[in-house]
């Protein structure tokens, strides 16, 4: 009886990891820009969560409050900082690179360096006969898939879908067209950084709360957006889709720290030989 | 990038800042260690070595247009090799760990630049960045987890390197050893970036597919650069390693690479000397502010390497020198920059 | 550098670390306007004695390197107030070590060869200590003493150890937990030295007393994801797991071996360094019943210990506790033994005082007094064992007098 189980967790934690990666995918592909403080992002959304926690306030409102307010720190950014880079992508890494180092030491020192939990909203496991079922990964899974349908159909069913496809399709006919590539870029970048902080957010019941806890996502998280190939939204989800599948897989089979190098190594193997990505829309 | 002042600044009558920049450099540093106590002695020997990996960077990066995550895999490679040779073979002459740290770099690079550069297809920038890093996050990784090597701990305890009998001790001596190579390799790839080859790396910073129909093999020069560069870096990493006396598994991580990376756009890049500058720099800093701010040091640190690349893309010797010499006498000022690179769309 | 400006420096440090506090004006009091070297009205005659402390205030092990430096100050200040050691002062040099082994190579060497400090103190981690000890010891001619418990075999001359090695934290433990969990054991761990080491000596030590080792596991040191290691422990009917998984994701190892139903189906959930600061990473249902064995519990209840805690929650607040699992109490004994060397000795030289301090002994100290035991440069000292139950720890059982270390015999 370990099917269940097995299945059950893959989905778990790829549904984690595709909440991660949808905001590093969309900022990557939209901007060119592959976004160093991301993990960072996830930090501030679990931070978000905790500070309602410590100050006696519904958890679940935390995590509904998390994508805003780091949806709106990204915007921020965007404004003062980040569009300044996107003519040039390298220094973009190394810019947010700065930004993730003064992010994650601040929360550091504000959490003292400590690690905290947070009770999840729903607590405890439901049975399936002799299995237990988490019944807070379970609503992590669902919402998940909300969010996965629902970006969907912001892209391909509103006006602002439009202009976000416009702009990523052909950014100098766009602004001939009339739309404001300017403002498309803070607001998917915005959106992306709001991903983020929903992922924290709803994380932090499961990994607890810590400076560091968004910096083993960030290179497994690129490696992820390369292997669905940058500028699709279907891509950046398989992509995370296989590489969170993968981690969580093999150390049913293998030894956990064989595993965990052999997902870099098949990563990187796929996107050598199919660097446009499994899923790209410059497919021929 | 492109810097509108830099266009302004070509047209002044061209004085050349540079040589006396690095005539200075090196006239205070040979003459330092008459003036300062110890602790700066082997703290300016450790900037030297880390110079010497950020040149590594600025050759493949400022020159060669290759976006290297990687440069302290080699390094820590090096590092790990010549510290085993040292503790387990017994092996401690210079004369022989010195070129064996170079070869590991230079193995290492170019088993990377098998798989990350070279091949059918040019890679993006991107890829290459994000290779090289994966590969250094691996390699990591693996060294953490292996208990032959130390496991996270290292090796720790390494006997000092000799000369012909002589114990080349951290101080002076080393400081002086560290200074001759930083030089020489300096002076060398001064040379290479002036001859022929440089002409050619300089064509393939500004435009590659031009200079692969000249009928040069630019994955080939680009190869070529990166081993070196690989060379370079192992050199360092074995130096450092027996000045620190100790080499863990930090010193093979993408940390310590994005702090290269760091050291030469602080520096500023394609310059040669504004890698050394940089790592100098940042050193100072990170080591002053950790002294002034103990408990909110790296969150100063972090903005301030913000500000420097959001309002000084060409880092410090942009500020003592025009573009125009920066980047060099080939082409024209100002629209060399290799972030213009194809990164933005992979092809 | 002049010393009056290093004096100054942890203050300013200190001062911002009190903003954050409610304690503000208790903070300012126990302070005072005075630094880490206390001299009122320049009583002291002679040259400071210079006490270097090297431990991580920042980067992921900052949660054990700030108590460790608290205490050091507490320790320190209370020497002083009682008059120094041989007439002198102490001066207390704090450097951050940043987690970053790179940097704290340039940080020792600045205590040993610019402020030429008669001692350091500090390091966390194996692989810190590892860094730095040769910079200390054997190129710096100076003593270290490393804080924290560890995998043991650390046997550099002039290096003591004044944490609990794995045969204090196992010898008593292990019968325990046979007797109160059962026989089956599953060991996940992090794939790093400690766990290792520590493992090897748990095993024997566990087949000796009639057990037996259903698994062992090693994970990436960041691996989050445990359902793998779950579900075999749940299938195989493991009676006690002995955990040597480490923070960030021990958290999530715990809620998933709890969600499974380990424990409401009487298993024993145990792991050694856990102390009362690390009940905060997982909810206090989901380690119900987590057996430790450390050299210092608040739950002890002892005077002495209950007067350090007060006094130390005075000055410092309840942000970085005064625990067991972060070298605290470690670096408490480190101090005092050395303290204790240094009187005898008559000398802040390193031989004398490394030949006093191979038998120091201190009557008192973070869960009873403890001493060198000679030639082997680690401490005896009581080892407790403790279960959590809902949210605090009880102490379930008492070593019979101090534990032997076990190590370089």
């Amino acid at each position: 009886m370990t099917i269940i189980p097995f299945f059950f967790d893959v989905l778990a934690y790829s549904a984690i990891f595709v909440l991660v990666v949808l905001g590093l995918g969309v900022i990557a592909s939209m901007m060119g820009i592959f976004n160093f403080a991301h993990g960072e992002f996830v930090l501030l959304g679990a931070y978000t969560v905790y500070l309602f926690h410590s100050s006696g306030l519904p958890v679940w409102a935390g995590m509904v409050a998390a994508p805003f307010v780091v949806g709106v720190v990204g915007l921020a950014l965007e404004r003062v900082v980040i569009r300044r880079f996107y003519a040039t992508p390298i220094v973009a890494m190394l810019g947010t690179y700065a930004i993730g180092l003064a992010l994650r030491e601040t929360v550091r020192s504000l959490l003292s360096g400590q690690f905290y939990s947070v009770t999840a909203p729903l607590v405890g496991s439901f049975s399936l006969g002799e299995i237990s079922i988490s019944r807070w990964r379970t609503a992590v899974i669902l919402i998940t898939i909300a969010v996965m349908v629902g970006s969907y159909l912001l892209l391909t069913r509103t006006r602002f879908g439009l202009q976000v496809r416009a702009a990523l399709e052909n950014p100098a006919l766009a602004r001939a067209s009339g739309i404001s590539t300017s403002r498309v870029y803070a607001a998917t970048f915005a959106f992306g950084s709001a991903l983020a902080g929903l992922a924290g957010g709803l994380m932090v019941p499961i990994y607890a709360i810590s400076a560091d806890m968004g910096v083993p996502f960030l290179i497994k998280s690129f490696l992820a957006v390369m292997l669905g190939g940058m500028g699709s939204f279907e891509g950046a989800i398989a992509g995370a889709a296989l590489v969170g599948a993968t981690s969580a897989a093999l150390p049913w089979a293998i030894k956990p720290v064989v595993a965990d190098v052999v997902v870099f190594i098949i990563a990187i193997a796929i996107v050598k030989v199919r660097p446009e990505g499994l899923l790209s829309k410059w497919r021929n | 990038m492109s810097q509108p002042t830099d266009l302004s600044a070509s047209s002044r009558p061209l004085r050349k800042v540079i040589p006396w920049l690095e005539l200075a450099i090196l006239g205070a540093s040979l003459i330092l260690p008459a003036f300062t106590d110890d602790f700066w002695t082997l703290f300016l020997t450790r900037v030297f070595i880390l110079g010497l990996l950020a040149l590594s960077f600025d050759l493949v990066w400022g020159y060669a247009g290759i976006l290297s995550f990687g440069q302290a895999l080699f390094f820590g490679m090096a590092g790990y090799c010549t510290a085993l040779l040292a503790t387990e073979v017994g092996i401690t002459s210079v004369l022989v760990l010195l070129p064996v740290a170079g070869l590991v770099g230079l193995i290492v690079s170019l088993i990377l630049a098998f798989i990350v550069i070279l091949g059918r297809r040019v890679p993006s920038t991107v890829f290459v960045a994000l290779g090289t890093l994966t590969g250094s996050y691996v390699v990591e990784r693996l060294a953490r987890g292996w208990s032959y090597v130390g496991g996270q701990n290292g090796i720790p305890s390494l006997p000092r390197l000799t000369l012909a009998n002589h114990e080349i001790a951290e101080g002076v001596w080393f400081y002086y050893m560290a200074l001759g190579i930083l030089v020489g390799v300096y002076v060398a790839l001064k040379f290479l970036t002036r001859s022929q080859l440089g002409l050619v790396l300089a064509g393939i910073r500004q435009h590659e597919t031009r200079i692969t129909f000249f009928g040069y093999r630019v994955q080939h020069v680009k190869g070529i650069i990166f081993a070196l560069a690989g060379f370079i870096a192992g050199l360092a990493g074995g130096m450092y390693a027996f000045h620190e006396g100790y080499v863990g598994p930090g010193q093979l991580s993408p940390v310590l690479s994005t702090q290269v990376v760091l050291y030469v756009l602080f520096g500023g890049v394609g310059t040669l000397i504004g890698a050394v500058v940089g790592a100098g720099v940042i050193e100072y800093l990170t080591f002053m502010l950790s002294e002034q701010y103990q408990r909110l040091w790296p969150i100063f640190l972090g903005l301030l390497l913000l500000v420097i690349i959001m309002f000084r893309p060409t880092g410090l010797i942009g500020f003592l020198v025009s573009g125009r010499e920066r980047i060099g006498s080939f082409g024209r000022p100002g629209d060399s920059a290799p972030e213009n690179d194809a990164a933005k769309n992979p092809p | 550098m002049r010393n009056d400006d290093r004096s100054k420096r942890p203050l300013s440090a200190s001062r911002r670390l009190f903003l954050q506090r409610s304690s503000l004006l208790t903070g300012m009091i126990a302070l005072g306007g005075g630094s880490y070297l206390y001299n009122p009205k320049g009583v002291w005659a002679a040259d400071p004695i210079k006490v270097g402390i090297a431990t991580d205030l920042t980067g992921a092990i900052s949660w054990g390197g700030i108590p460790n430096s608290q205490v050091a100050k507490m320790v320190i200040d209370e020497i002083n107030k009682g008059g120094g050691l041989l007439g002198r002062p102490l001066q207390m040099i704090l450097e951050d070590t940043a987690t970053n082994e790179q940097l704290a190579v340039t940080k020792v060497r600045k205590l040993v060869t610019q402020d030429k400090v008669d001692v350091v103190f500090g390091g966390i981690t194996s692989s810190m200590r590892n860094a730095i000890k040769d910079t200390i010891v054997n190129r710096g001619k100076t003593l270290y003493i490393y804080p924290q418990l560890y995998e043991g075999k650390e046997c550099t001359p002039y290096l003591f150890c004044t944490g609990p090695t794995p045969a204090q934290q196992c010898d008593t433990f292990i019968p325990w937990l046979i007797k109160n969990g059962g026989k089956k054991f599953y060991l996940p761990s992090a794939d790093y030295v400690w766990p290792h080491t520590l493992n090897a000596y748990a095993r024997d030590v566990i087949v000796k007393n009639g057990g037996e080792v259903i698994g062992e596991e090693y994970f990436p040191v960041d691996h989050n994801e445990y359902s793998a290691t779950v579900n075999k422990i749940m299938s195989s009917g493991v009676n006690v797991v002995f955990n040597t998984t480490i923070p960030p994701g021990v958290a999530a190892f715990f809620k998933q071996l709890n969600e499974a139903g380990f424990q409401k189906k009487g298993g024993r959930l145990s792991c050694v360094y856990y102390d009362e600061n690390a009940l905060g990473i997982t909810p206090a249902h989901e380690i119900e019943g987590l057996a430790s064995c450390l050299d210092y519990f608040k739950a002890i209840n002892d005077p002495f210990g209950n007067q350090l805690q007060a006094e130390y929650g005075k000055l410092f607040g309840d942000k970085n506790p005064f625990t067991a699992g972060s070298g605290a109490t470690g670096m408490y004994r480190g101090i005092k033994l050395w303290e204790v060397a240094v009187k005898e000795a008559k000398s802040v030289k390193r031989e004398p005082v490394a030949a006093a301090l191979d038998h120091a002994k201190i009557s008192d100290g973070p869960g009873g007094g403890c001493e060198m035991v000679p030639g082997t440069r680690h401490v005896k000292m009581n080892m407790y064992t403790a279960v959590s139950k809902g949210g605090k720890y009880e102490i379930v059982e008492k070593s019979k007098g101090p534990v032997m270390p076990g190590e370089c015999a």
